[in-house]
């Protein structure tokens, strides 16, 4: 191979595989950027205002007593939701997996994956209904069960209310996550040590837990960023079944965000909340970036 | 020995259908129910009740409501979730084949984009749309949702070429392939669940947007989110239009899911472990 | 790709054909039910009028056009305004105005003769530094009280103009209903609980009072009257639906519907939604201005018209206000979107239903008693906002001491004493 083809087969390869992803990168770290420049100006109402005030809005927030309740939201967020979904979703794939009932894997997947089909603007409408305590729906089955003593008072309690909103999370992210953990069962490697544990007669939790879980790491690794990612920046289940209420016992920081930009006109502000939940995301998943950076180049 | 366990797995099975048919299959019930009502009977809030006339026409008139935005929905969510997947395969490639500091430091900053907030860039992702007049337009929409989900894609692929084994590429490359024939000719007709699981995962994310949609959106590009938020209406709240649009909506979501599922078929695993 | 090429072909294509003709490109939020109605109303008028131009709706759904502000919002700080879009007076139409996106509309405001066709606080709500920015076509009222007719009847109660008769009432209903919550309420949009309180706080302070505490002129820790309601607030709770937190104000509407409930507070546009419950007014339900103690205040606020800075098509957009200014256009879109007449010299006659008639008639005959409400506020939004959250809170965790520091730290935060110093009443 001469020199000049050699470059030009270099110059390719960067045109077809990098360039299009540096773009995309490029657009969206400039946006990252620019949110941050925002919220160190001073726009405040509808007109763009780029004056430099330092962090005077940062400043501000820090004296909202709304501010840390929604960084304490978010954290119970990140504890409540993550784990319990993809432990649950690791079960379930693996009992698909395991099952011979015919009919049986189709049926629970296009079931739990139905969530991911549908709009949430209408799901959370319907959750709200469930929940109302009065006359809503899993208040009447219980009264009807004659279970009165299990009947709550749901999303309407300040203290406890964002758990319950975790749990609309757990059940509109189960579907998904079965799936990628499904899709990540799907190795020949994997296969053969599952042949082989089986024959020197382990048990099947057994093996789920010493052969397959360290196996489908990466898949795991990424299902758990994902979850992540999305607790923290969850916005539309709270959005929809309380908005935030009890007065703002169930705010997050992204509908605070959204608030303060588009209603209390304080653009500045709202940028402000943004790199902070942007740092909160950072802070949350960069050292388990570290570690799949380490995966990924060993 | 085989056959106890063999029952607990069935018993187990059993147990979990019916437990997540309860909790997956109520709310759709409750939503079924409240398509079919009149406005009046929703006031009652019998959630449970199906009401004594049921009202198909519902449905006729929810769908000449919202049968252009499902298009627009269609046009929309399948074209960034073709662009996401194409672009995210190659640099998934790219990441997890390419060796250098370049890739390593492209990596990194594709996994910190995938945490940005999508509030955050709302309002500087629309003046860029402004600027380049693509604002209000399909296109447009595409564009956006398009960088919104390239990184994602990315780093679904990526770790996708990393589990797939590695020496029909070395025989290939071997033969003097370049990384790009290896790439178009070996390597994705190979990685096609990965593809599949990323468009699933892209189109749903896209479908289901809704505060993107409502800023870029016109009357003539309103996605189906935008159009059910509209259904319902801030005045009478019509929801059993919008719950019956939104049965309606559905469709097309699991139409691409089976369309894809054959990729979702028991693995190599389930085969194994039924011993 | 390449379809979607040509489709985004096409539309740059129909797009600059539509650029040749008179067009009025409009955003607004009537899309559904009433509503709707009202906006098709609109849009034949304008029609009938100017068959020339073609009309370019962006209608954006959400209530009280929170949405069509996000909307809006981008697309302004974008450069890419419409031509005019649907505002509410006060502060909302202040942000426009400050933003300098809205052009100041004197002329036409004079030729038309507006300002004394309409009552003065309505004109006061839409001028700012002594400029007319939008027009006004309706006026939404917030503190009224709607009742269950027939129940009150069995009951031989009286719809309650005091605080005290309410909690009275709300007794007696409790007595002779025990399972029913006399007062409905949904805080879900948090707005709602503001609109309970603001009732209470009218009564207690009176007028003046009112308009001073959101102007920011009052020192909250210190004034005796906003504990004082705050007081008679908590024991109203009791007699509220509890569960308010998970309702929209629509939802809380139609608990007297289904029996849960037998009074609410809420603006006019409720009238609508129990007809569309097909409850009728003045036969299953009627209302009350609350309360009528010292005088009989009415807060409103109004959708309003103006011309966008930038307008593609200004000319067109003058036509428009014209239009939206004349009697034809009031009468057919008001009565069925649910608010009152701007202009005064319409006959109250046109209202198909007694409530309406009858406050129409009083706003003739006492145009000075209008005080702007919640919605299109005195105080600047960023204020308002806030303190709907911290009042809606109040509900769940009646806290007096917090409730009035939160309340007096927002007033400073905000700085809402040079933010509503705009405001001139009466």
């Amino acid at each position: 191979m001469t020199r000049g083809v050699f470059m030009r087969d270099k110059i390719m390869n960067f045109l077809v595989f990098v360039l299009p992803l540096l773009i995309v990168l490029v657009l969206l770290y400039g946006m990252l950027v620019w949110t941050f420049y925002v919220s160190v100006s001073n726009w405040r109402g509808t007109r763009p205002n780029f004056e430099f005030v330092g962090l005077k809005w940062y400043r501000m927030m820090f004296q909202i007593d709304r501010f840390w309740v929604d960084v304490k939201n978010n954290l119970k967020w990140l504890g409540v939701g993550v784990i319990p979904t993809l432990f649950l979703a690791l079960l379930i794939a693996y009992l698909l997996e395991l099952s011979n009932l015919k009919g049986f894997e189709t049926y629970t997947r296009t079931l739990i994956l139905y969530p991911a089909a549908m709009s949430f603007i209408v799901t959370g409408t319907i959750w709200s209904w469930m929940y109302q305590p009065d006359k809503g729906v899993l208040n009447t089955i219980l009264r009807y069960l004659h279970l009165n003593s299990l009947q709550s008072g749901y999303i309407t309690n300040p203290d406890t209310a964002t758990y319950w909103l975790v749990l609309i999370f757990v059940w509109q992210y189960l579907g998904i996550s079965v799936v990628i953990i499904q899709s990540s069962f799907r190795s020949t490697e994997l296969q053969e040590m599952v042949e082989s544990a089986l024959i020197d007669g382990a048990s099947r939790l057994r093996i789920l837990f010493q052969i397959i879980v360290p196996n489908i790491r990466g898949g795991l690794f990424i299902l758990m960023g994902l979850l992540i990612i999305s607790a923290l920046k969850v916005f539309d289940i709270v959005y929809i079944v309380t908005f935030g209420g009890p007065g703002y016992s169930t705010d997050v920081l992204a509908l605070f965000m959204y608030i303060a930009t588009f209603q209390q006109h304080l653009v500045a502000f709202g940028a402000g909340l943004s790199v902070v939940i942007f740092l909160m995301a950072f802070a949350v998943v960069v050292p388990y970036t570290i570690y799949a950076f380490r995966r990924w180049f060993r | 020995m085989k056959s106890r366990s063999q029952k607990t797995v069935k018993f187990l099975a059993i147990t979990t259908a019916i437990i997540l048919s309860i909790a997956y299959l109520l709310p759709i019930y409750v939503m079924v129910l409240t398509s079919l009502k009149t406005p009046y009977e929703i006031t009652q809030r019998t959630y449970l009740i199906p009401s004594i006339d049921l009202h198909p026409e519902n449905y006729a008139k929810a769908f000449s409501l919202v049968k252009n935005a499902l298009l627009n929905s269609l046009i929309i969510s399948s074209s960034v979730t073709a662009i996401s997947s194409f672009v995210g395969g190659l640099s998934g490639f790219y990441l997890s084949r390419f060796k250098s500091k370049f890739s390593k430091i492209l990596f990194v900053l594709v996994g910190i984009s995938l945490y940005l907030p999508y509030q955050a860039i709302l309002v500087p992702l629309v003046q860029l749309m402004a600027r380049t007049r693509l604002a209000l337009t399909h296109a447009g929409m595409i564009m956006s949702y398009s960088i919104l989900n390239v990184p994602l894609a990315s780093i679904l692929m990526g770790t996708f070429f990393m589990s797939v084994p590695r020496e029909i590429e070395e025989a290939a490359e071997m033969d003097g392939a370049t990384k790009r024939q290896i790439f178009f000719r070996v390597v994705s007709p190979m990685a096609m669940p990965g593809y599949a699981s990323t468009a699933i995962l892209v189109f749903t994310q896209v479908w289901n947007e809704f505060l993107l949609a409502l800023t870029l959106s016109t009357p003539q590009t309103a996605t189906l989110q935008v159009k059910l938020a509209e259904v319902k209406g801030s005045f009478v709240a019509l929801y059993n239009l919008q719950m019956a649009a939104a049965i309606i909506g559905i469709v097309v979501p699991v139409g691409f899911f089976l369309l894809l599922g054959r990729y979702f078929i028991r693995g190599i695993l389930a085969g194994a472990l039924k011993g | 790709m390449r379809k979607f090429l040509l489709i985004f072909a096409l539309i740059i294509l129909t797009a600059s054909i539509t650029l040749a003709e008179r067009e009025l490109v409009i955003f607004h939020w009537w899309t559904a039910g009433g509503e709707r109605e009202a906006a098709n109303a609109m849009f034949d008028v304008f029609k009938c009028a100017h068959p020339d131009v073609k009309v370019t709706e962006n209608p954006v759904a959400g209530g009280g056009g929170v949405s069509l502000r996000v909307v809006l919002q981008s697309r302004l700080a974008a450069g890419i305004p419409p031509d005019t879009w649907q505002t509410l007076g006060g502060a909302e139409l202040k942000s426009y105005v400050d933003g300098g996106y809205l052009v100041p509309i004197d002329d036409l405001w004079n030729e038309l003769n507006y300002g004394n066709l309409i009552p003065k606080p309505l004109a006061n709500a839409v001028t700012i530094e002594g400029h007319h920015y939008t027009i006004p076509l309706n006026m939404h009222v917030q503190n009224i009280l709607y009742y269950n007719k027939k129940l009150f009847k069995e009951l031989g109660l009286k719809p309650p103009k005091t605080y005290e008769e309410l909690i009275q009432v709300a007794k007696a209903i409790k007595k002779a209903r025990p399972k029913m919550y006399p007062l409905a309420l949904g805080t879900k949009e948090k707005w709602e609980a503001a609109f309970v309180f603001d009732s209470i706080l009218l009564e207690v302070g009176g007028p003046e009072y009112y308009v001073k505490l959101y102007k920011g002129e009052i020192n909250v820790k210190k004034d005796p009257n906003f504990k004082k309601a705050l007081e008679m607030f908590k024991e109203l709770i009791p007699y509220i639906y509890p569960y308010h937190s998970t309702l929209t104000w629509d939802e809380s509407c139609g608990l007297l519907v289904s029996g849960d409930s037998a009074m609410v507070i809420m603006g006019t546009w409720a009238i609508g939604y129990f007809e569309t419950r097909g409850w009728k007014p003045g036969v299953d339900f009627d209302a009350v201005t609350f309360p009528q103690v010292p005088e009989r205040i009415l807060l409103f606020h109004p959708d309003t018209y103006g011309l966008a800075k930038g307008a593609p098509h200004p000319d067109v957009v003058k036509d428009w206000l014209k239009t939206v200014a004349s009697k034809p256009f009031q009468v057919r879109t008001d009565v069925v979107q649910g608010g009152l007449f701007a202009r005064m010299d319409i006959s109250p006659c046109y209202f198909p239903d007694p409530i309406r008639k009858e406050l129409q008639k009083y706003i003739i005959t006492h145009p000075g008693r209008l005080i702007l409400d919640q919605h299109g506020s005195i105080a600047p939004f960023s204020f308002t906002q806030a303190y709907w959250d911290v009042i809606a809170g109040f509900l769940s965790r009646p806290n007096l001491e917090k409730t009035i520091s939160d309340v007096e730290n927002m007033l400073e935060l905000y700085d809402v004493k040079t933010g509503a110093s705009w405001y001139k009443w009466p």
